[in-house]
């Protein structure tokens, strides 16, 4: 008994701590907040670089507002806990809004109004026997594809009309459409992966997870010069990749990798990403070859140091065409005339950056030459196992489903009580729907004018009898 | 080499297009002044030429060049333009909403105008839009746009009539009446009926203007012929009904591209995620227009400022800010 006792006296602050949070979470204003929070952070990602690194802001940035960015992590906004805190709020809030108010006020049971009460209603007079009144009524709306339940309330049979009733449901589905991408999305989490790499021609590289390997063969380019109004502008026309690739059964595929022609391996999908050009150099002290830098081509953003020295030499970009008279990067990036720009540092200081024609030698001082020597076109790719996708790409369809069904279809519902006595009956009729009563005025106003009209009828057992405005 | 009779044609078109913009704007700004049935008839022609003139051109441009014509900001502004006049010539064939027509036209008259300063001429596209998701991603965001474009116009029209009730009168009255459709019986909207919808009434009413209108106002009286505040909000809700849907086909069908393209169907882009905000002050325009209390005044404040967010999203991410969709060089 004294447990007993207790427990409702837990139960008590217990329920009470629910309910309110229940209120909370079920209030549309609250979701809307969350709405307006979600948006701003969203906003801030789009103004503020996401995820450059810190050097980035620092340079890119006022001190004040490069503390803030880092401090805040504003520059990696979507993954912060903030913003899939708030997302899991939303999701918490359409939840509860969806049982606790999308429901029961979508839903509505069928039950007795005061139909003046509703600001949409109607009444009027007619003649005849009730049964033939009731059948007519109920002829009018089920000619017009109105659904009809009846229910008797005090001695009173109620009629409840119902047009798009199953649209009720709209808000619902559309609702369920969000929590499937939801879990499309913590399905890539949990199980997908990404990744990027890049392969020089000739070479293979290898996804890590799947062991697939992608063996380049070839990466061509296709850049036209076009006559524009502002001048010529060299436009890429196309990206493709040449290569071998090899699944998990071990057999080996022609595979061409284009921008927007993704190919797949074992459910890996590979993408053509990016490209660039791979440069040999040579290194030379008093003219004898130095040992000790790479061999092989060497990427745009890498670099070596000079063996025995503190300094070191990094390829920056590649230049496809050195404009003779000037000496200065020309605009057309196909390699004509090509050269590089390469920054050489002491230690970290930088000490300067300079353009090296091809096959032609920058004197560095202390007896060094570099040479840029040839170039090698290498391919970038983007490799990615999603199996959410599926999943998103249905939430997607029905969160859209849910949209239109709202949208495009208003749920209504006519309650008729006709009562009175002998031959003459009062017919009351009042119509609510889920989007307010203007919205339905001008075909409320359709409908009892209809109806009068059938009433109207020559021929008819009853004639209507005027009944003065409610107000 | 393009056939320069077509060039010349495409040109004088483009000039031919703008000229009927800005001549429509004008005629219709003269029939929302003057309720001149001339003028509204003229507006309404220029209206449909215009739409009509912007679709062929663009058609024009594919036809010479074989290249899908949205692939640079002319093309997309310029499909701007003529979708928004075709939402606003559908929605006003509908709901007799010619008297925004100035509005629409003329927003679609500088966007054009705007575009023209993007038209570089005709030039081949590049890999990432070589793809046939252009032709179905495209068109339905644009289409999303111009129909935000008109839902804006038609609050900031819902605004100037609701403040300029409020200036005709310190104290709104509620006035019970909705017209009966016939004499014997009536729909009518009553001083007793719930709280939450006396506040909706308060809205939907503009007794001050009628009464100003009645004691020969000429400025009333002029407000006065305008569509009703509730068929004003109605026609917001309408129309963003039909933007939102195409915003949200729009994005999935971004991120179908996308993971074509990219390698990801969401890669938070400045586009995507700016286009994410959009719809989201559009989703919250829909939940909130299910509140009486929020119906009406702000709602038709969260019009302005989701189109505020579209102008963003489709020209401040494209111009300024570096991603995907740049049109920075």
């Amino acid at each position: 008994m004294t447990t007993h006792t207790q427990r409702a006296s837990l139960a008590g602050p217990v329920k009470e701590v629910v309910d309110e949070f229940l209120i909370l979470f079920a209030n549309i204003g609250f979701a809307v907040s969350l709405f307006a929070v979600w948006a701003v952070l969203t906003l801030i990602g789009v103004i503020v670089d996401q995820n450059k690194g810190d050097a980035f802001y620092w340079q890119n940035y006022t001190p004040d507002l490069a503390r803030i960015v880092l401090r805040l992590h504003l520059d990696n906004i979507y993954h912060s806990p903030a913003y899939i805190s708030i997302i899991g709020l939303i999701l918490i809030s359409m939840t509860v809004a969806t049982f606790r108010r999308v429901i029961p006020a979508r839903l509505p049971a069928l039950r007795a109004v005061k139909i003046d009460k509703i600001p949409l209603h109607a009444e009027f007079t007619v003649r005849g026997d009730e049964t033939t009144v009731r059948a007519r009524l109920e002829r009018f709306f089920a000619e017009r594809g109105w659904q009809i339940r009846k229910r008797e309330f005090g001695g009173d049979e109620w009629s409840f009309i119902d047009k798009h009733n199953w649209a009720r449901r709209g808000v619902l589905v559309a609702h369920v459409g969000f929590v499937i991408i939801a879990a499309g999305t913590t399905v890539y989490w949990a199980t997908g992966y990404s990744g990027q790499f890049t392969v020089l021609s000739g070479n293979t590289a290898t996804i890590p997870q799947t062991g697939a390997t992608v063996a380049l063969e070839q990466f061509g380019y296709r850049i036209d010069p076009v006559m524009t109004k502002s001048g010529v502008v060299y436009q890429p026309i196309d990206y493709v990749s040449h290569a071998i690739v090899t699944g998990k059964n071990g057999v080996p595929h022609d595979a061409i990798i284009r921008v927007n022609q993704p190919y797949d391996v074992d459910g890996v999908k590979i993408y053509q990403a990016t490209y660039g050009f791979g440069m040999t150099f040579r290194l030379t002290e008093n003219g004898a070859p130095v040992a000790g830098i790479p061999a092989t081509p060497i990427k745009e953003g890498e670099g070596f140091a000079i063996p025995g020295t503190s300094r070191s030499i990094e390829y920056r970009s590649f230049v496809g065409t050195i404009n003779r008279q000037t000496g200065q990067p020309g605009a057309d990036p196909r390699p004509n005339d090509p050269g590089v720009t390469i920054q050489a540092f002491d230690g970290d200081k930088p000490l300067g950056q300079a353009l090296i024609p091809l096959g032609t030698s920058l004197d560095l001082g202390s007896g060094y030459a570099l040479t840029p020597l040839r170039y090698t076109l290498y391919s970038g790719f983007q490799y990615r196992y999603d199996p959410g996708i599926p999943l998103v790409l249905v939430g997607a369809l029905v969160l859209l489903a849910g949209l239109c069904i709202s949208f495009y279809f208003l749920p209504a519902r006519l309650y008729v009580v006709v009562s009175g006595e002998g031959r003459t009956w009062n017919v009351g009729i009042a119509a609510t729907t889920v989007k307010g009563f203007e919205i339905f005025e001008d075909r409320f106003r359709d409908i009892v004018a209809a109806l009068r009209r059938v009433e109207d009828e020559p021929g008819s057992s009853a004639a209507p009898v005027p009944v003065p405005a409610t107000s | 080499m393009l056939d320069p009779l077509k060039v010349a044609i495409d040109h004088d078109m483009v000039v031919l297009t703008l000229a009927v913009y800005v001549v429509g704007t004008l005629v219709l700004m003269g029939f929302f002044l003057m309720r001149s049935m001339i003028l509204k008839r003229i507006g309404i022609g220029l209206a449909v030429a215009a739409c009509a003139l912007q679709i062929i051109e663009l058609g024009t441009r594919w036809n010479m060049t074989g290249v899908w014509p949205l692939t640079n900001l002319y093309g997309s502004l310029s499909l701007f333009s003529g979708l928004g006049v075709l939402v606003f010539i559908i929605f006003a064939a509908r709901y007799d909403l010619w008297l925004v027509g100035f509005g629409v036209l003329g927003i679609s008259a500088i966007a054009f105008g705007y575009a023209t300063t993007w038209n570089e001429g005709y030039m081949p596209a590049v890999p990432a839009l070589q793809s046939y998701w252009i032709k179905v991603h495209v068109p339905l965001v644009i289409a999303s746009y111009a129909s935000f474009m008109v839902a804006f116009v038609v609050s900031s029209i819902y605004l100037l009539k609701l403040y300029a009730e409020r200036r005709f009168g310190s104290a709104p009255t509620l006035r019970a009446s909705a017209a009966g459709a016939g004499g014997n019986f009536s729909v009518a909207i009553e001083r007793s009926a719930m709280r939450s919808m006396e506040a909706t009434v308060a809205k939907t009413e503009t007794p001050n203007i009628a009464t100003a209108a009645a004691n020969g106002d000429a400025f009333a009286i002029w407000l006065a012929g305008l569509p009703s505040l509730a068929r004003l909000d109605m026609l917001t809700y309408r129309i963003v009904a039909v933007g939102l849907p195409l915003l949200t086909v729009g994005i999935i069908t971004g991120a179908m591209w996308a993971n074509e393209a990219w390698g990801a169907y969401w890669q938070w882009d400045p586009k995507e995620t700016a286009a994410l905000v959009s719809w989201i002050v559009y989703a919250a325009f829909m939940h909130l227009h299910t509140r009486n209390k929020w119906r009406g005044e702000r709602t038709a404040w969260v019009s302005l400022v989701g189109f505020a967010t579209i102008v963003f999203c489709y020209l401040g991410v494209n111009i300024w800010i570096s991603g995907l969709h740049s049109y920075k060089m």
